[in-house]
């Protein structure tokens, strides 16, 4: 009876210091409140310009990645720094959940001013979040001279129909990694890694013969479908018609692209394993090639120090003789703001996050790449650390080819998305005819369209 | 003295029991342990199958202090977890009182449609509920995470239950002593009912506790959120911090385990009357 009671004024106690911790919250806010209010006040003039206080809303998934805060609070601080009468208020929502959480956003009246969000979502953003083209709010020849140095290829991710709404902001491209130390114990030569499909295959089998890891393992059937688009688009295929009208994944390009990934897995080149999974099997040296993003290098970097074996990278792999396609993963960043006061500051934002300074910090504190091609050669920003990273070289040259990640277009996008990658995982998980699988996928994608 | 084959029987029925008591413990504390072993190992060894760390090392709970404000966080959990089980008992225990006590034309009608409100998913009603609280100036405040939470369809089911099964007799017999209502439920049935109640208050603690979505929703800073959300920022599909998550992880468990060691005999009478969860 005695620890009922106790249980009881426990609980009583407790809930009167959760009202009294309520209390000074709720304080808090309303001296934050009266912030953006008073920066509210200052809008309507050139504040951006001038020296009225702006405040920006910034939605971003690295910010609530703890590995990735830090980098990204350098690029927010060293702006605010260069800025001193914009504040950027850093709001961390995870990748999964951030295109729902700008959504009940703007349903409730307060949307962000600055989000990054990923580009599959990007059609979407445009029609429904109401993502402002760089071309309408920001004078031409500015914008030009700001995206000069700018690669071209990099432009491209965050257009649509012609018009510029986000610029790439953290994104990587898709790389074999290989452990070296497993390429000798097969017989193979680490300085030569395979550069065809057909050789990977080769590879692995060798390497799932002579050792005790598994071959190879391409990631990306599950979660997003850049990588799935990076190989349709590597032999041939699109997911979508240039007009935006069609879905192609069941062509025949595309159901060679997955019949060659479904053969790895059935001649036992490939393992069976998860994506999560693989990362961990590859960090511990039990898989010989992982074909995934870019953005693990520095993890599995640490994972092959410690594990005693060297980790090396080799380009997307191709079809024959065909040029691959290295899509791209990743966000970019898209101004969401009415305000004309808060525009012009989060087009500040922006352009010192793209700029030389920013794409340095980005490449080199938070894992992703530079999309100016000429900091890597300039001592002043990437030339050192690109030397000591020498990596990275393949996801550079992969810039050069680098293919815009497809958003599908309608309210349905992201389950036109999950069908594809659904098949894909079918096809791969069974020796069922892929040929099959695909097209009625895409029958069905085809019907989600608006 | 009994018959030595059937002691024997008895004994072997006993070490089997035992037995499979005990690989079961095995298969419940084995994740904890190994949350605890990863958590003191260099990054180096998360991978490694070893029992123990070849180097024991504290980084990682270094690191996750210092990467999110887990203090704060902790603490926010705490107030939300107790507030919302505070007031969600208290206004299921009104609602239960009123259901067993005065049979009105559309009780039966009202009880089925609270029970309806359980099976609507929080997907459902998550965005009117945020624009409500957004109106009210509540984002990114502990009031935002625990207002529309005072009420739980799940508990006033559970102690509807309950009460139904506390004899009407005592009832009439404090109203014919002249007790009120209020009197009543608070010291007739109440006393009696303590550990049932406390039962179903830990279930509902550990639902709040555990919430993710909603924290995630309403707040924006992490010092205004709960731990949950802080958790979230060690996984990520480019690679997740296992030491560091881990680290976080066991650090979060204390609390909750501070409360179980305290209220062991309750939650585990909670989940055998309880059935559920």
């Amino acid at each position: 009876m005695a620890s009922k009671k106790g249980w009881a004024t426990g609980l009583l106690i407790l809930s009167l210091l959760a009202t009294t911790a309520c209390g000074s919250n709720t304080a808090g806010t309303v001296n934050s409140g009266s912030n953006v209010a008073d920066a509210s006040a200052a809008e309507g003039s050139s504040a951006a310009d001038g020296n009225e206080q702006v405040t920006i809303k910034f939605y971003s998934y690295n910010l609530a990645i703890a590995s990735q805060k830090e980098g990204t609070q350098q690029l927010i601080d060293e702006f605010e720094a260069a800025n001193p009468n914009i504040t950027v208020e850093g709001i961390p929502v995870p990748s999964t959940e951030i295109n729902a959480k700008v959504q009940a956003d703007i349903a409730a009246g307060s949307p962000p001013d600055v989000a990054q969000l990923v580009f599959d979502g990007l059609d979407f953003a445009v029609n429904n979040f109401g993502a402002k083209a760089l071309e309408d709010i920001v004078p031409a020849d500015e914008l030009a001279q700001n995206l000069e140095g700018f690669s071209a290829n990099g432009l491209k991710l965050g257009q649509l129909n012609g018009k510029t709404y986000g610029l790439p902001f953290t994104f990587s491209t898709p790389v074999l990694f290989y452990n070296a130390k497993l390429f000798e114990d097969a017989g193979l030569d680490p300085g030569q890694p395979p550069a065809t499909w057909d050789e990977v295959k080769q590879y692995a089998l060798q390497i799932a013969d002579k050792t005790d890891a598994s071959g190879v393992h391409v990631g990306g059937s599950a979660g997003n479908d850049w990588i799935v688009q990076a190989l349709i688009g590597s032999n041939g295929g699109k997911v979508l018609s240039d007009d935006r009208k069609t879905i192609e994944f069941g062509s025949e390009e595309a159901i060679g692209a997955v019949s060659m990934w479904q053969d790895l897995v059935t001649s036992g080149a490939s393992d069976k394993l998860n994506d999560s999974e693989v990362i961990e099997a590859f960090s511990q040296g039990k898989v010989g090639m992982l074909l995934f993003t870019s953005a693990l290098q520095s993890a599995f970097l640490a994972a092959s120090e410690a594990g005693g074996w060297e980790l090396k990278a080799a380009a997307l792999p191709s079809f024959g003789e065909q040029p691959t396609t290295p899509v791209n993963s990743g966000s970019s960043l898209m101004i969401l703001a009415d305000d004309a006061a808060k525009q012009q500051a989060a087009w500040k934002f922006l352009q010192f996050v793209t700029s030389e300074r920013g794409y340095t910090i980005i490449t080199s504190k938070i894992g992703y790449l530079p999309l100016r091609p000429a900091i890597v050669e300039d001592p002043e920003y990437l030339k050192g650390w690109v030397e000591e990273n020498p990596l990275i070289q393949v996801n550079l040259a992969q810039l050069e080819r680098l293919t815009p990640w497809v958003s599908y277009p309608g309210a349905n996008w992201f389950q036109i998305e999950t069908t594809l990658l659904d098949a894909v995982q079918k096809a791969i998980q069974s020796d069922d005819d892929v040929s099959t699988i695909m097209k009625d996928a895409a029958a069905r994608a085809q019907a989600l369209i608006q | 003295m009994g018959n030595p084959s059937g002691v024997r029987r008895g004994l072997a029925s006993l070490t089997l029991k035992h037995a499979a008591l005990i690989a079961l413990s095995f298969l419940a504390v084995f994740p904890l342990y190994w949350m605890v072993v990863t958590s003191l190992k260099p990054e180096a060894e998360v991978f490694t199958s070893s029992l123990l760390p070849a180097h024991w090392t504290l980084d990682n709970y270094v690191s996750a202090w210092n990467s999110i404000p887990m203090g704060r966080m902790l603490l926010n959990s705490l107030g939300v977890a107790f507030a919302q089980t505070a007031t969600q008992l208290f206004t299921a225990i009104l609602a239960a009182y009123a259901f067993t006590r005065w049979e009105f034309r559309g009780s039966g009608l009202l009880y089925g449609l609270i029970g309806l409100t359980w099976l609507v998913p929080f997907q459902v009603i998550m965005i009117p509920n945020y624009i409500v609280i957004s109106g009210l100036g509540w984002r990114d405040t502990l009031l935002g995470l625990i207002v529309p939470n005072i009420a739980s369809a799940f508990a006033v089911m559970q102690l509807f239950n309950t009460f139904k099964s506390f004899p009407k007799t005592l009832i009439e017999a404090a109203h014919l002593d002249g007790a009120s209502d209020w009197s009543v439920l608070w010291r007739t049935i109440f006393p009696n009912l303590r550990a049932s109640i406390a039962s179903i208050g830990i279930l509902l603690f550990i639902t709040a506790w555990n919430d993710y979505f909603w924290p995630l929703l309403v707040t924006t800073k992490l010092e205004n959120s709960t731990m949950q959300k802080g958790l979230q920022m060690f996984i990520s599909s480019e690679g997740s911090m296992w030491g560091t998550l881990m680290a976080a992880t066991t650090l979060a468990s204390l609390p909750v385990l501070v409360l179980y060691l305290v209220l062991q005999r309750q939650i585990i009478d909670s989940f055998v009357k309880g059935g559920l969860r």
